[in-house]
């Protein structure tokens, strides 16, 4: 049996994942705690797991870390350029530094045998790098978001060396090596397929999405039996506040009167008359919904981008800001949906797009070939059976 | 309009300008542009809010119109990232003036 740590950010959607494979670790008898800068509802935390929170150490950063947590509310109206330096520059970078000395501590008294870190969580490889302890990386997004600066803009490839190297330097490492994410073993949750890969280096292992945990929250399941009509979902994920009423009004200009039954995931508070083919709770058990539902309209969040394509649907995808415009090139390649910027949103394209991706089937068969590489690829049974092996050859080398 | 009569196979900038301003308004869409004020001090990735796909499908007409030794996607690609981002259209006038 093995010691595993996870080493995670304040961001729901990279923490899910390793929730799931985690709770799999624990049933299989492993220690598995994870780290984060943020505390997180007990509830969410698999039985026996431990969710660690250095807080002596991050006390003297509290107000700095909530300037971070804020700042990340302004995404969505920031350009593409502007976007990168506040992931990278603003958020990623003085995070791992944030948690570096805290980090070291709970290593060294928990000792993992393996240190799991989120991709965009360095600290947890800085740390396994300087402690010798070996380290794997998880990715929940399609890799390489960025795209090839190296070749295609010299200047920023520059900026994130300088930057990556920089924080290396400031916790005392000197390689040029970039050893923020595991050069052993990066667990990627999509399929090869879909993010685009098509000759991956043999440490990036592609595993599919995982499963989220059950969810039991009710749901007016008998309306939509009645419901006439294509069924489409609707979510804007949990963030982006500020652009919901704006973004569903016009979903209501598009679809108010048409032959078709919207499921929105949102707070019905934000619009003051729903049309009656507009089925609206804030939240929703999404994973038993998306298999009764013929469509699926969103922004690019990973969680409902996973679960369209689990089920084999089409999507209309609206990316707004983020990694979003990424992910909607990805599945405007494989052909399983078709973007519509939400900034140039125009209601006629709106109803155009989604009749075409009801209609015509090229869309769904497409989402189903991405739905076989998702099941192919093994998800949270891999994911674990990786971290076992891998676990296993770490303390056959101690002994 | 001095520069015409001196150089006069080179447009003004505010000719130039008012082509790219057509060019804008193709690309982004008549309804959307509607509700921007464009001025050379307008910003490229804040004010139009230009994402990839627009800047490059702006690029092609650029080079149709203005010759293919303006290459505008190359000289994006060597800007850093704070250059892009204080981008304006001003910016581009210069440079395609500077390419003539």
């Amino acid at each position: 049996m093995a010691n595993f740590m996870f080493v995670v950010p304040p961001f729901f959607g990279h923490l899910s994942p390793t929730l799931s494979v985690g709770a799999s670790l624990l049933a299989n008898g492993h220690k598995v705690v994870w780290v984060g800068i943020t505390e997180v509802a007990d509830k969410h935390i698999p039985d026996g797991g431990k969710f660690i929170v250095p807080f002596p150490e991050l006390e003297e950063h509290q107000e700095e870390i909530e300037k971070i947590l804020r700042r990340q509310d302004d995404g969505p109206s920031l350009s593409g350029p502007e976007v990168m330096k506040l992931a990278l520059e603003e958020t990623y970078v003085p995070l791992a530094k944030i948690l570096m000395k805290g980090l070291s501590r709970v290593v060294d008294e928990f000792q993992p045998d393996v240190i799991i870190n989120d991709c965009i969580t360095f600290a947890g490889a800085l740390c396994a790098y300087l402690k010798g302890i070996p380290c794997v990386t998880t990715t929940p997004v399609p890799p390489d978001v960025m795209g090839d600066t190296k070749n295609s803009a010299p200047k920023i490839y520059e900026w994130q060396q300088n930057l990556i190297l920089g924080l290396q330097r400031s916790v005392g490492i000197y390689t040029d090596d970039i050893v923020i994410h595991s050069h052993l073993m990066n667990i990627v949750f999509t399929s090869r397929e879909f993010a685009g890969f098509t000759d991956p280096d043999p440490h990036m292992k592609f595993v599919g999405p995982v499963k989220g945990r059950p969810n039991t929250i009710p749901f007016p399941w008998d309306r939509l039996e009645k419901a006439k009509g294509p069924k489409v979902f609707v979510s804007l994920g949990t963030l982006l506040v500020d652009i919901r009423k704006d973004f569903f009004q016009k979903l209501i200009e598009a679809f108010g009167n048409e032959p078709l039954t919207i499921v929105a995931a949102t707070d019905p508070g934000i619009i003051e008359n729903w049309p009656d083919n507009f089925i609206v709770q804030g939240f929703v058990p999404q994973s038993e919904i998306v298999p009764k539902m013929d469509a699926v309209i969103c922004h690019g969040g990973f969680n409902t981008v996973n679960d369209t394509f689990m089920n084999g649907l089409p999507m209309l995808i609206t990316p707004i800001a983020y990694d979003h415009f990424h992910t909607a090139a990805l599945i405007e390649n494989v052909g399983c949906g078709i973007k519509l910027r939400y900034k140039r949103l125009r209601i006629t394209d709106l109803k155009a797009a989604m009749w075409e991706i009801l209609t015509n089937d090229q869309y769904r068969n497409a989402s189903i070939r991405i739905q076989q590489t998702f099941i192919d690829a093994g998800g949270n049974d891999t994911a674990v059976a990786l971290l076992e092996d891998f676990a296993r050859e770490v303390l056959e080398e101690k002994v | 309009m001095d520069q015409l009569t001196e150089e006069p196979k080179k447009l003004s900038n505010d000719e130039i300008f008012d082509v790219l301003n057509q060019f804008i308004t193709e690309v982004i869409g008549e309804e959307f542009v509607d509700e921007m004020d464009i001025t050379p001090d307008s910003s490229f990735t804040k004010d139009l809010e230009m994402d990839s796909i627009e800047i490059v499908a702006f690029s092609e007409k650029v080079k149709l119109h203005f010759g293919e030794n303006i290459n505008f996607t190359g000289w994006l690609s060597n800007m850093d990232l704070d250059e892009i981002i204080s981008l304006k259209l001003s910016d581009i006038i210069n440079y395609i003036r500077q390419c003539q």
